[in-house]
Parts: structure tokens; C-alpha cells; sequence
């Protein structure tokens, strides 16, 4: 909102205050000032010059030489191309050196032979306006050389407040209101106001009748006599500091109180009025489902019951609070008006303008809550101005005043004890009573206390604080501090009670699988939107899963929110391998399951750990372990280990993922945990030209997914200390031959039983298939590592290991391949 | 033998050798167990029993002389070896190390650590609560009531018609979670994931991060907030940054404010502060009766400040960073520069 202060001047006197001290004030202590800058600053480059002679250019018709003094020593010669300069007149002149808007130099020039030292403007080149018949005439009495700003008296500077600021604050939507503030903040006297109706007429009053609970005052003055045309130039000036383009007197004056007092109001044609609605005067109702009305914009409105209507009878005229309709128009001849000024109900106004798509500066008021008190006193403001203007207008008939309003203003309780407290701050009683006086509120002692408590104030909350915003004790708490400067009350340390908060298991958690991730396992952590796109759902088929997902998504494609947060990760992947050749990302995130929510309503939440790396396939030299797969589940069995849950056991048994390959899929469950703790996959060949892994892009992918909340509850039953050997082992290598179908696992168990508890470690070292061991098969080769608790094995020891794997081997049907 | 002569003969030998090899075979044969030494020490028993303690010596004080003669050629030729071992002709000091792949935390998550442990080291727990939140909890708990403006769908993601779920557009919900799970005093500071239905583009995104904080106690008083403030401020800046508390209305807190730090990047105005010298960084205020009461908690009995923090903004403006969607666009060119 804009606030001029040569407009505020008139309701405070402003005398001393620089308007970045205003800025500064309001800022600090009512709502945020955004912008500070001076009214047409234009106005001050451009000085009031005195046509004194105006003679035919000799070489051009529409040309004329003039001598304007300027109050300099030397009048200028300026050639002038209007038709309307004549001798005698007081007109604006930007001199040699001049900047005008649009950044139009004035420099000396030679028009046609004859030298200009400087340019005669019209309103338009001095950006006031778009007439350009010719140049600006000021008045007579403009002082010569004065800049013309000075000479208008229009100096002036504008404060913009951000509107955000003034949600809270109907008050404050007029300059009255802000005028109020500056006097509270700078202690001085907010002058008075005269809004009492001017003498009226014995006429009936104008009939209306209000059907709504949406309307709670309507008051209608009706006006007669009324001479169109345009605004004094004092009104004139006014709208434009703050923005308004002048359009004629009505609308004019509708606009000033409306920025005045913060009361929108609207002008009728009475005649319009009579002849629309079959003498039945104004009728406040809602309107009927599927009703329409075009309003002023040229727009057709297609309007719910819930939108309030000004009819004429029964003819919509005006969208309450909001806009008039074509109904609301009036006509140049006539000379017979009502004036309307309404409190309509804040909501109300506020979802209609939603509704419809239009805000305005009236609905921007009505939805702060107005005080219905300011309808009549509104009412008042305008029909003085209009007869300071007009004194020939009469009001026929004394305003009609409807509804079934009742005065906000009330009285709260304040403990100023309360106010010490809450402010931290020893604010005396008396400095308590002047701030709320200086704002407007009443304070009284409440000598009938029953408690006898001797701080307690009975505070008279006026109506146009009353509406909304002050309410409570808290609020006046408010207002004092605010006033008093929260700068001025120095900080305070917190004193508390010495106790470590509780221990957070699951941020512990997540900070040690971070750590790990980006440490040594050198993953990067991303962070993804927690919607996810329906394209990446369809290509894994899991659209028609049940969705936590929202009704007015930002894309279309993106309302669902995800289930898996390793599927977040997937459409990472192309993207990033154009720029890499390994990529490994997780996240940590939630993910939530609508179809196990709570009896509350809200779904179920669960906390995962999505893991994706994705690199260029491994090269036909590669060793057994050399894939994502393999490298994903170290990095997996050392989270799980960092977590106390070594050893992990790893299965492939479970319901594989979508993105999963369907038969290299791994799943580890732990005790006490219910459901697998991690899912581990080759990614699902089908889903890799979807997500654009081809051609140069094709790569060997691993997806993962731990759940954090199953991996919590997991019982922690490995790490810890274990004893060092007291005496050495043996290494042993062994290479079986067996079937693709015998498992790694398989030959462990079998180490383990020819080693008769003397195995202390096996380790794969290598996988191998070729033709030397023939098709279906593949060798596996393990570092055997023995050791005694009790004595040094010897190289007997080592034959009679050896010799009871051969046999067990064998039984099993498995070739050693030994040396 | 003379030993004397003896001596000199062997030094002039030694000094004469050209390399290791050729000293251990000098050394072998002057004093190995076959050696020229070993020699005279043999001679012993034929002496005369009176004479064989000087020849001892003799013998003796010979092989120490050969021994650090030996010692001293010795050292000589590793002296030389040192010399050619510490040369360095063939190194470029500018070859370029391999890139290694790196590992990274992500930017939001190093701030909320920093912070995270600030609170910690004064006592805070740090809450989590769910970002699919009940409406209950994001605005009817927080005196944003039903016909608030707030609630309008232009701000809020609606996860169902009847709008009995949200996903949070604050991370202020976690204020009413905590008081009802808690009897005060205590302190909490809940970070996390928000979300705000408006199209995005470099400086908004529908998705972000924030910093939520409560203090419930007694007597909780704005000189405390302000205290507060100003030490998470130095915790975020590294120091002591003016500030400068204006009122701000948000209906969860009663009186509100806008907490504004003297802008950290300037003295005299920049685009960060828009030139204004000041960055509006921290919205707070004394928790509102009604949210107290909501949460279970008796405001007569105790008060409290909440305050949140834009994480997001705070990553945007210590790391320089003009485009609020990296944030959350998955791009290991942004994600690794942390």
C-alpha cells in the first residue's frame, strides 16, 4: 500500500519528520515499510517559467519562438511546437541539462535555423499523463523559477508498506489509520476528523433490505445535484502520489475515502437504480447457483450461493465488496445518486474474490474485517468533501442505516505485571497506560478487582482495533512492546535445568550411514522431491498401488507421494552418467503407505535409505567381484556392521521390488526387525532403455533400499571385542568345481565341517568358469584361514583338513581342483 | 708381524677400495674368521706364556683400528648413495593427480548438522514429524483457523477433499506434537522438509527445508527470544551480527516478530540484502496462548518462544548459490562441489 505523506500531514502533523525516519519508525514498529521515493521527482527538475513574447518561426508553420523567463537574469529563447503557448502563461520548463522521463537529455539545440535553450513540456513528456494536445499550462499564480513541484505545493514523498504486513490490520488499510500509528510513535496528536452527515433533507429513505448474515450494515445516502466533471486539482494530486489514476469527481472522491478512512464505498445512479429493480430499492442477497453478473472489467462472472450480490429489486448491480456491475454504472446526465458504504463479511468477500479471480482494492479491505462503525462514518467523510467541493449538492433524505451489526469495541483485563513478564522488560505502569492511551485505547484502573490486585488495568479496545486483531492480553502485550520498541529491551540468557536431552536413536543412525556413505563408500547424497512422477510409476507398472497423494499438485503428472525412496533415485541416473562414468547417489528420506495408516487418518511413515550406482559395465578381465551388486552389498554389510549387526545373512527369498531384477535380488532380515532390513538388486533389465540407460549410456546398475525403522528395532547381536589369537594359523587355498547350481554357501558349510571349529575365516577369491572345467560348472576358490585356541597347527593339522574336505567333497559329488 | 706396519698396509688397502663388494672382501680377509686377525690370535698358543697377553692386546686394539677404518670407507660410500637417492631431476612438481571420486553430504544436510549441534550443546532435543501432516496439527492447533487465509489451496497441498490432510506447509506442527508428548520445561528444534503449492522457478521451490524451535518454561520473556536469536546467529555467522526485531504477524505467536540480522555479505547494501543493509532471517515470537492450550500446555502456568529458520535460504546464502532447484535436482555436479 502507498501512503503519501503530504496525505497523512492531514490527519498528523509531520513537521521534522524525514521520510526515511517514518520509514525507519513504521518499520520497527508497525508493519514493514518496503520502499521510500519521492513523488514525481520530475516535478523538481522542471521550473515554472513566464511566456513573456511568442513569435512565427520564420521557416515553420506549426513552429513558434517564445522567451520564457525562467528568474533567471536572461529569459530563454525556447522554440515550441504546441499550438496552445501563448504570452502570459505560467508553463513548465525542463532547462539545458536537464533530465526528463525516459532518460530525454535537454540539451541546447538549433530548431529550423533558430537556437532553444530548453523545452516547454506537455503532461505527457513529464510522465503525469497521457493528454499531449499540447503543453501544461499551470496556474497564474506559480512562482517563476520555483520548481514546479514546489510551485504546486505538491512536494511529496511515498511510503510503500508491504501488504503482507497488513493482513491483521483492517485499521491500517487507510491513511487515517497509519496517521493514528505515526502520531502513537512519534507522541503527537492525531487531529480530528469531522465525519458527521451534513444537513439532510426529510425525503423517505432510500429503501434496502438486507437478506444476508454476509452483509452486516449497509448505509445508503442518497446524494442529489451532483455536477459531473473532474476533481479539483488538490484530489487530483493526491491519487496520483499513491498510484490512482484521477477518472472524474465520483469515482475520485470514492477513491480518496476509500484511501482515507480504509472504507471502501460505491457510487449508484438512482435513476438506473428505480427503473432495474421496479422501485424495490437496494437488495443485499446471495446469489443464486449458477447466477452470473458482468461486472465492470467487461467480465462475466459465473457466481456459487455462496457470493454476495447488491441487486437493484432483484437485479444484480454489484458484486458485494468487490466490483460493480453494469447495473452500477452511471449515467454522464445524471445528477441523482446513491452512495453506498457496507461492511461486508470477511470471508465471505474474501472467497468470492478467490472464486471469481478478481481482488481489488475494495475486497482487499473487506477481507481484513472491517469495522462496521467506519460505514456511516465513511458515509459522513464523503458527503462533506463532495459539499466542500460542490456546495450545491443536497442529500435529500437522511442515509438509511441496515443490518444487524453490534459494536465491536470491548474491554480486556491487562495484568501488567503480565506485560513485565512477557516483554522481559520493566516497563512502569504509567509508561504501560501512555502507550495504550497514545494508541487509542482506554485504560482504566478496575477498582472493583476481587483479587485487589493493584496492576490490573481495564482496557477499552476501540472498534477499529477490535475487529480482529485485538483480542486477547497478548495482544496488548503486543501493542506496548511494539511501541516501546522491542530494540529496546536487552537480550536475556535462557536458565534451565543442566539434562542431556534424550538419546535419538534413529538421528545417531542416520548421521553414522551418512558419514559412511559419503566417506569411504564415496556415494553423494541427494535429496529428492518427495513427489513422484507418474512416468517413472508406469514404467515399473506400480500406478495402481495405493498413494498418499495430493488433490492440487503444482504438475499434473506429480500428485502421488512415494512409496520407496530408492525409486526417487532412478531418474537420477541418466542424467548423471551423461556426466559420469560411476555414479553412486543415495538419500535418506520418508515414504509413506496410505493403506496401513492409523485410526487418526494418517498414513503410515516409514524412514529409508535409497542407494543407486551406475556405471559403465565391468570389462570382460574383470574379477568375480568386480560389479555393483557385489561392491553395493560390502557397502551394505559394513553399514550393517557399523550398526552392531555384523554378519549379516543375506537370502533370496522375498518379494522382489519393481525396479529388482527378478532373480538378482538379495533381502537381509534380522532379528527382531520385522520385514527385510535392507533389499539389495541388479536393476531390472526392462526397466534400463526406460530410463534412457542405453547406447552410450548403458550401464550395470545396483539399487538398494535399508529400512531405518526395521533396522531400529533390529537386535544388535555381532561386533564387539573377540579375543586375538594366541597362536598362529595356517592358510589353506581350495578350489572346488561343482554345478551352476551348488552354491557358495554350500561349500562354506562344508569348510567349516572338515575344519572342525578350527576355521576361523573363508574368503572367496575367485569365481571361474571356462572350458578347462567344462560348460554348467564354475570353480570357486577360498583363502581357508585355520587357528587353535589352544596350540600352534602344524603341517598335520593341515593334511588332516585337507583330507576330510576331500572326502566330504567327494560324497558331495564335488571336484577338488588341487595345485 | 708388525703390527704397526701391519695397520698402515690395511688402511691403505681399504682406502683404496672403490665400492661395497670389494670392502667385504677386504674385511674378510683382515678380520674374518680367516682372517689376518684371526691369524695373529692363533699364533697365541705357541707364545711364550709371559709374552701372550701383550700379543692379545696387540691383536685386539689392531682389529678395532681395521673395524673403524672399515666403518669409516663405509660410510663414505653410503653417504654418496643418499646423495643420488635424494635427487630429484625427474620430478615435476605440477603432474596433475588422479581425480578421485569423492563422496559428499549434502549441502541441507551439513547446515542442519551445524545447527542441530548447536542446540544439542544447550540442551535441545531435536524432533522429527511426518511431512504428510494432519490439518489438525499444521493449522487448527496453531490458531490458523478455518477461515484463515493461509488455508487457502493456493498455498497448501491438499491430500484429500474433506482437507484432513495436509503435507506440512511448516514445520510449526511439530510445535503441538512436542507439547503433547512433553510436560515443560524443554526445548526443541525440529528440522525438516516443508512444502508450498506455487510453481517454481530460480528463487521459489514447492519443496524446502526449515528449522522449527520452541522454548516452553516459565516466564519465557521476548529479552529471552532475543537472547536466543542472537546465539543461533552467532552459531550460523561465526559472530556477533547486529539484529534488529520488528513486529511480524503470524497467528501461532502473540506478540510476532520479524527478527532481521545486519546483513553478513556488506556494509553499505548488496542483492543478497536487497539494499537495505538488513536480511530478514528469523520469524519468532511468544507462542500464543491458544497454541499452548492445543498442545496441552496451561499458558497461565507457562510461556514460550517458537522461531523457525529457512534452511534452504540459509544453504542459497552461505554458498552463494542462485538457483533454488539445484537443491533438489539430483545433480552430482552440484551435489559433489560439498
Amino acid at each position: 500500500m502507498y501512503v503519501s505523506m503530504r496525505w497523512l500531514a492531514r490527519h498528523v502533523d509531520l513537521t521534522d519528520i524525514t521520510p526515511e525516519q517514518l520509514a525507519n519508525d513504521l518499520t520497527l514498529s508497525t508493519a514493514e515499510v518496503e520502499g521510500v521515493e519521492r513523488f514525481a521527482p520530475q516535478l523538481h527538475d522542471v521550473v515554472v517559467g513566464h511566456v513573456t513574447t511568442r513569435v512565427p518561426h520564420p521557416d515553420a508553420e506549426k513552429l513558434s519562438i517564445c522567451t520564457v523567463d525562467v528568474g533567471e537574469d536572461e529569459a530563454l529563447t525556447i522554440v515550441c511546437g504546441a499550438p496552445n503557448v501563448a504570452v502570459g502563461q505560467k508553463v513548465a520548463v525542463a532547462t539545458v541539462g536537464t533530465n526528463l522521463p525516459g532518460d530525454f537529455k535537454i540539451k541546447k539545440s538549433k530548431i529550423r535555423g533558430v537556437p532553444s535553450f530548453g523545452m516547454i513540456c506537455s503532461v505527457r513528456e513529464l510522465d503525469l499523463g497521457e493528454e499531449h494536445d499540447g503543453i501544461w499550462v499551470l496556474p497564474e499564480d506559480a512562482t517563476t523559477g520555483a520548481p514546479v513541484a514546489v510551485a504546486l505545493g505538491i512536494d511529496d514523498w511515498i511510503i510503500e508498506i508491504d501488504n503482507k504486513s497488513l493482513t491483521h490490520r483492517p485499521d491500517l488499510w487507510g491513511h487515517r489509520g497509519v496517521a493514528r500509528e505515526v502520531a502513537a510513535i512519534f507522541e503527537r496528536e492525531l487531529l480530528p476528523l469531522n465525519t458527521s452527515l451534513p444537513e439532510t433533507g426529510s425525503e423517505a429513505p432510500y429503501p434496502v433490505t438486507i437478506e444476508t448474515a454476509g452483509c452486516s450494515r449497509y448505509v445508503g445516502l442518497p446524494i442529489d445535484g451532483v455536477k459531473p466533471g473532474p476533481s479539483p486539482d488538490w484530489l487530483r494530486w493526491m491519487l496520483l502520489a499513491v498510484g490512482q489514476r484521477p477518472i472524474d469527481l465520483l469515482v475520485d472522491l470514492s477513491n480518496f475515502v476509500m484511501m482515507d478512512l480504509g472504507q471502501p464505498n460505491h457510487v449508484f445512479d438512482r435513476n438506473r437504480l428505480e427503473s432495474l429493480g421496479a422501485g424495490r430499492g437496494v437488495v443485499v442477497r446471495n446469489a443464486r447457483s449458477d447466477e452470473t453478473i458482468e461486472t465492470l472489467d467487461a467480465c462475466e462472472r459465473k457466481l456459487r450461493e455462496a457470493d454476495l450480490l447488491i441487486c437493484a429489486g432483484d437485479t444484480p448491480v454489484a458484486l458485494a465488496g468487490i466490483m460493480g456491475g453494469d447495473g452500477s454504472k452511471v449515467a454522464p446526465e445524471t445528477d441523482s445518486l446513491l452512495l453506498e458504504c457496507a461492511t461486508f463479511e470477511a470471508t465471505t468477500v474474501r472467497r468470492t474474490s478467490t472464486h471469481v479471480g478478481l481482488r481489488t482494492d475494495s475486497s482487499a479491505r473487506f477481507e481484513k474485517t472491517l469495522d462496521p462503525n467506519l460505514a456511516l462514518e465513511a458515509t459522513g467523510h464523503f458527503a462533506r468533501l463532495l459539499a466542500e467541493i460542490h456546495p450545491e449538492v443536497r442529500f435529500p433524505a437522511k442515509p438509511t442505516d441496515e443490518g444487524s451489526w453490534t459494536d465491536p469495541a470491548s474491554v480486556i483485563p491487562l495484568r501488567t505485571a503480565r506485560v513485565r513478564t512477557a516483554l522481559g522488560k520493566a516497563l512502569s505502569d504509567d509508561e504501560i497506560r501512555n502507550i495504550l492511551e497514545r494508541l487509542g485505547f482506554g485504560v482504566s484502573d478496575n477498582a472493583n478487582d476481587p483479587a485487589g490486585s493493584v496492576d490490573l488495568f481495564q482496557i477499552q479496545i476501540p472498534s477499529f482495533r477490535a475487529t480482529k486483531d485485538v483480542t486477547i492480553e497478548q495482544d496488548l502485550i503486543e501493542e506496548i512492546g511494539r511501541i516501546y520498541r522491542y530494540g529496546n529491551i536487552e537480550e536475556q540468557a535462557l536458565h534451565f535445568d543442566i539434562i542431556p536431552p534424550p538419546r535419538d536413536e534413529r538421528r545417531m543412525l542416520v548421521r553414522q550411514l551418512q558419514d559412511r556413505l559419503a566417506g569411504g563408500a564415496r556415494f553423494n547424497e541427494n535429496l529428492s522431491y518427495t513427489f513422484i512422477e507418474d512416468g517413472l510409476l508406469e514404467m515399473m507398472g506400480e500406478l495402481d498401488l495405493p498413494y498418499v497423494s495430493v488433490i492440487n499438485p503444482v504438475n499434473q503428472s506429480e500428485s502421488k507421494i512415494r512409496r520407496s525412496v530408492a525409486a526417487s533415485l532412478l531418474l537420477r541416473l541418466e542424467g548423471n552418467r551423461r556426466n559420469r562414468g560411476d555414479v553412486r547417489l543415495f538419500e535418506i528420506g520418508k515414504a509413506y503407505e496410505p493403506e496401513n495408516g492409523n485410526e487418526r487418518g494418517e498414513p503410515k511413515e516409514r524412514h529409508l535409505l535409497g542407494l543407486a550406482w551406475a556405471g559403465t559395465k565391468p570389462g570382460k578381465k574383470a574379477g568375480f567381484s568386480e560389479n555393483r551388486l557385489m561392491g553395493m552389498q560390502s557397502i551394505i554389510n559394513d553399514l550393517l556392521h557399523s550398526r552392531g549387526c555384523g554378519s549379516p545373512e543375506w537370502s533370496s527369498e522375498g518379494t522382489a521390488p519393481a525396479w529388482a531384477h527378478p532373480g538378482k535380488c538379495l533381502f537381509v532380515r534380522l532379528e527382531g526387525a520385522e520385514g527385510p532390513v535392507a533389499v539389495l538388486a541388479e536393476l531390472e533389465p526392462g526397466l534400463a532403455p526406460k530410463l534412457g540407460l542405453t547406447g552410450d549410456l548403458t550401464s550395470e546398475v545396483a539399487i538398494g533400499e535399508i529400512c531405518l525403522d526395521a533396522l531400529l528395532a533390529a537386535r544388535r547381536n555381532g561386533g564387539g571385542y573377540r579375543p586375538l589369537p594366541k597362536f598362529p594359523g595356517i592358510k589353506v587355498d581350495i578350489a572346488v568345481a561343482v554345478t551352476e547350481a551348488t552354491t557358495a554357501a554350500e561349500l562354506i558349510t562344508l569348510i567349516e565341517q572338515a575344519g572342525k571349529k578350527q576355521v576361523n575365516h573363508v574368503e572367496l577369491f575367485d569365481l571361474y568358469r571356462g572350458d578347462s572345467i567344462g560348460a554348467g560348472k564354475k570353480s570357486l576358490a577360498f583363502h581357508v584361514l585355520l587357528q587353535s585356541e589352544t596350540k600352534t597347527l602344524t603341517d598335520k593339522d593341515e593334511a588332516k583338513f585337507l583330507k576330510r574336505f576331500e572326502r566330504l567333497a567327494s560324497e558331495a559329488g564335488f571336484e577338488l581342483r588341487m595345485g | 708381524m708388525d703390527p704397526e706396519a701391519t695397520l698402515d698396509a690395511a688402511r691403505e688397502r681399504i682406502s683404496a677400495c672403490e665400492d661395497t663388494e670389494a670392502l667385504k672382501d677386504l674385511e674378510r680377509e683382515l678380520i674374518g674368521k680367516k682372517g689376518l686377525v684371526a691369524a695373529m690370535l692363533a699364533e697365541i698358543p705357541k707364545l711364550a706364556p709371559e709374552d701372550r697377553k701383550a700379543h692379545g692386546q696387540k691383536a685386539n686394539a689392531l682389529k678395532q683400528s681395521i673395524v673403524v677404518a672399515i666403518a669409516n670407507r663405509a660410510a663414505a660410500f653410503s653417504s654418496s648413495q643418499l646423495e643420488t637417492a635424494r635427487r630429484a631431476d625427474d620430478f615435476d612438481a605440477t603432474l596433475p593427480a588422479p581425480l578421485a571420486d569423492r563422496g559428499s553430504l549434502h549441502p541441507i544436510t551439513q547446515v542442519t548438522r551445524e545447527l542441530e549441534d548447536l542446540f544439542l550443546s544447550m540442551g535441545y532435543e531435536i524432533l522429527d514429524g511426518p511431512e504428510v501432516e494432519l490439518d489438525h496439527y499444521n493449522f487448527e492447533a496453531l490458531n490458523i483457523t478455518k477461515d484463515h487465509p493461509a488455508r487457502d489451496s493456493q498455498d497448501t497441498f491438499y491430500c484429500d477433499e474433506i482437507g484432513t490432510l495436509v503435507l506440512r506447509t511448516h514445520t510449526s506442527p511439530v510445535q503441538i506434537r512436542a507439547m503433547e508428548d512433553r510436560t515443560p520445561p524443554f526445548r526443541v528444534i525440529a528440522p525438516g522438509r516443508v512444502f508450498r503449492q506455487e510453481t517454481t522457478d530460480a528463487s521459489h521451490d514447492h519443496t524446502f527445508y526449515q528449522m522449527e524451535g520452541l522454548v516452553v518454561g516459565k516466564d519465557i520473556s521476548v529479552a529471552h527470544l532475543i537472547g536466543a536469536m542472537k546465539t543461533l546467529l552467532r552459531g550460523i555467522f561465526g559472530r556477533d551480527l547486529d539484529v534488529r526485531l520488528r513486529p511480524g504477524h503470524f497467528p501461532f505467536v502473540e506478540p510476532g516478530f520479524e527478527l532481521d540480522a545486519r546483513c553478513p555479505f556488506c556494509d553499505s547494501g548488496c542483492s543478497v540484502c536487497k539494499k537495505t543493509t538488513w536480511i530478514e532471517l528469523l520469524p519468532c515470537g511468544l507462542v500464543h496462548p491458544n497454541v499452548l492450550r492445543a498442545g496441552g500446555v496451561d499458558p497461565e502456568e507457562w510461556s514460550g518462544f517458537a522461531f523457525g529458520l529457512g534452511l534452504s535460504r540459509l544453504v542459497m546464502l552461505r554458498h552463494n548459490i542462485d538457483d533454488v532447484r539445484h537443491l533438489l535436482d539430483g545433480d552430482v555436479r552440484f551435489l559433489e562441489q560439498f
